[in-house]
């Protein structure tokens, strides 16, 4: 099954969805993933990948040009992820979307950022009566906003997935992973890869206050936020991708 | 020899293609090569084509049966153990010596086709067949060099080797044809010579040309000369089986099914 590399219904390419739904990993899954689709790559049982041609010929990204150069000989499945995710040419896509504005440098919540709230609330309050305590107040809430953290995807971001389905099996990976399920088999399946093989990708670690969120998200990028989707079985499956918003953070591959 | 008629079309089964070969349709048998293989620990995939009903003919490269040594018979109890393992009707390895004086030449050499040789590869072919629980099929190999003093013709010797051994030809075409194009060899000659009654089945497989020499490299492409030998051998006799060899920079999945889909058209050419 061939596939467009751009999305139906979107303008960014598979790849792109990928990094922004999972961050780079993901990313080098789905291109991993079209050139599985495109019959230029080749994984064997025991989770060797091989270029079928030893030629970048085919590729059509910057990335997939990188994991087709490195496989000239065989390597593993996992390895293939984790190389292309910390590639070069990864760090340049991630510099695309930044300059694109669809992602920024993530921060991460302080567990205490309420405090900061709390404090800069009651000097606001506290203004009324000592109106010097507003400088304070004003410190205190800006600290809160800084500590509160920032994920890694904008708005801008958000709204590129917003209307994104697992409409090809290129995109389910995009969506999803190798190892994320689309009805009833996981993504990897809708390739004919063996879960043995599958499974030499990590399968990253949800938050516990995300763990019950619809299936379908499962490398996701340990910030996610992947409620919502509703996936049904086939490799022309629609699985809702849009819910999704934990771009930028880890590789799935890494 | 019950159990090998009509194999059909088949495939080399490679562990770097082993999804593929599963995948692919109309592959009706396959062959392993037996010293890839661990007694015991079979791959998934070949087990899972077994549990398919797919033969699994084990193909040796290494008991040296054209060596003025005797043959090893740990190689040959491992090819035996291979075909039990698989349960194989049949195994093969080819007319060819691959070590002399303890050194290894890594590849299939050419037997010096003279009486003396011959002596030799049917004293070993003889001890190797009474250790193996199955028939056992020798292939013509390629060669790049004719030993001097011949005193038979390729044909004749492989002929006169199953007449005194009661051996199966496993007919390479590939090699068939490289020797035409570098030493010489005629295909209507050899395919005149040769017992096609006691034909167990056939290989195709690619190569390519450098500079004046034809390689038969099992990486590239088989050429439609290739298939044209596979049509007169099939003109001549209807082979129980034709499987494409492929050693090396494998295509994709649509290329490879599209060899095995000509190689197909050729032997239902003759069969209709």
């Amino acid at each position: 099954m061939a596939t467009s590399t751009t999305a139906r219904g979107t303008r960014l390419p598979p790849e792109q969805i990928g990094y922004l739904v999972a961050g780079p990993g993901r990313a080098a899954e789905t291109a991993l993933a079209r050139l599985l689709d495109a019959d230029l790559v080749r994984v064997s049982r025991d989770g060797l990948v091989s270029a079928v041609h030893q030629t970048e010929l085919g590729a059509s990204t910057a990335v997939e040009t990188v994991i087709l150069v490195n496989l000239r000989n065989t390597i593993r499945f996992d390895a293939v992820v984790r190389n292309a995710a910390k590639s070069a040419e990864m760090r340049t896509l991630h510099q695309q979307l930044r300059a694109r504005r669809l992602t920024r440098n993530p921060r991460p919540r302080l567990a205490a950022w309420w405090v900061f709230l709390a404090i800069g609330g009651v000097l606001s309050l506290a203004a009324f009566l000592e109106p010097w305590t507003l400088f304070g107040a004003v410190g205190f809430l800006g600290v809160a906003y800084w500590t509160y953290g920032a994920k890694p995807l904008t708005r801008a971001g958000r709204a590129a997935l917003k209307d994104v389905t697992a409409s090809d099996r290129v995109l389910a990976v995009a969506l999803e992973g190798f190892r994320g399920r689309i009805g009833n088999q996981s993504a990897g399946e809708l390739f004919g890869l063996p879960q043995s093989v599958v499974k030499m990708l990590p399968r990253k670690k949800k938050r516990k206050a995300r763990a019950t969120s619809a299936a379908g998200c499962g490398s996701g990028c340990g910030s996610s936020s992947c409620g919502g989707s509703s996936c049904s079985s086939g490799s022309s499956s629609s699985c809702s991708g849009g819910g999704s918003s934990c771009g930028g953070g880890g590789g799935g591959g890494d | 020899m019950a159990g090998i008629r009509d194999l059909g079309v088949g495939i080399g089964w490679r562990s770097e293609i082993d999804l593929t070969v599963e995948r692919l349709p109309g592959v009706d048998f396959v062959e392993v090569v037996a010293e890839n293989l661990h007694i015991g620990h079979l791959p998934e995939s070949v087990t899972l084509l077994l549990e398919r009903g797919v033969p699994v003919l084990p193909h040796a490269v290494s008991l040296s049966l054209g060596s003025a040594d005797q043959v090893d018979l740990r190689r040959v109890e491992h090819l035996g153990a291979v075909a039990e393992a698989v349960g194989a009707p049949m195994v093969s390895d080819h007319v060819c010596f691959v070590r002399a004086g303890g050194l290894d030449s890594g590849h299939l050499m050419p037997v010096p086709r003279t009486r003396d040789a011959l002596d030799v590869l049917v004293a070993n072919v003889r001890l190797a067949q009474r250790n193996l629980p199955v028939p056992l099929a020798l292939e013509n190999v390629a060669a790049l060099l004719e030993w001097p003093d011949g005193e038979l013709s390729e044909g004749q010797f492989l002929a006169e080797l199953v007449e005194r051994t009661d051996c199966w030809l496993l007919v390479d075409v590939a090699n068939l044809y490289a020797n035409a194009r570098n030493i010489g060899t005629d295909p209507q000659r050899f395919l005149d010579e040769i017992p096609l009654e006691r034909l167990a089945y056939v290989h195709v497989a690619g190569g390519e040309q450098h500079g004046d020499i034809y390689h038969d490299t099992h990486a590239h492409a088989v050429l439609p000369e290739v298939l044209e030998v596979l049509d007169e051998l099939c003109s001549r006799v209807a082979p129980p089986g034709v499987l494409l060899e492929r050693d090396d920079n494998y295509p994709s999945d649509t290329e490879i099914a599209g060899e095995l889909a000509a190689i197909r058209a050729v032997v239902d050419k003759h069969r209709d």
